[in-house]
């Protein structure tokens, strides 16, 4: 099984990371469902936007 | 109230060991804690978030890394790795084709197994805070 591998972009592997993190610090960190939700949203915003800032910032060296 | 408590998370206020071991619990399996202390919720994200970082790690075919890794970078991502539980022992025991460390992906698939044992490493906290405390 998945002998393979399967194949994902930077960008979607970096989503699906940010959104199962958020939802697990949410549950753990928040008590009531709209807090939860708040955060999770929150937290997930801040994981794209702060990962694509830092590719930005990191771009100039990669050339 | 104490009589509004769970029964187990009274018990736990009683006796300190019970509360070791629902976080023993937690930590072989992921939410179980939550699931013994009443938090029924956060057991179900837990285990579902471990799970499927755990699988999502498995099909991008990251590194597991065992307690023999040989430097310090290996030790520390096993003891992340090993934070996931009885995903941790399933990961090694599945992953026979080894690593894909060649490309991106594989990488980027041990990350999700470490990311996977920290968040089963701070539900373990979380669980035996609440185990020893009346609110969670």
């Amino acid at each position: 099984m998945f002998r393979t591998g399967i194949h994902m972009s930077h960008f979607a592997a970096m989503a699906l990371f940010a959104l199962l993190v958020s939802v697990a610090l949410a549950s753990l960190g928040r008590h009531t469902f709209q807090e939860r939700l708040k955060y999770a949203v929150w937290t997930f915003l801040l994981f794209l936007i702060v990962g694509v800032g830092i590719a930005w910032l990191m771009y100039p060296l990669s050339r | 109230m104490a009589s509004e408590l769970p029964l187990t998370e009274q018990s736990a206020k009683l006796n300190p060991a019970i509360a070791f071991v629902i976080a023993l619990c937690a930590w072989i399996v992921p939410g179980l804690g939550h699931l013994l202390t009443g938090r029924r919720g956060r057991a179900a994200v837990l285990f579902i978030v471990t799970a499927g970082l755990t699988l999502v790690g498995f099909a991008m075919r990251g590194e597991v890394f065992t307690p023999r890794s040989g430097d310090t970078f290996g030790t520390l991502g096993f003891l992340a790795d090993a934070g996931a539980g009885v995903f941790y022992f399933l990961a090694r025991s599945l992953a026979t084709a080894g690593p894909d460390l060649a490309r991106a992906t594989g990488d980027y698939g041990s990350r999700f197994f470490a990311a996977a044992g920290i968040v089963n490493l701070l539900g373990v906290l979380d669980a035996y805070r609440i185990a020893r405390a009346r609110r969670g």
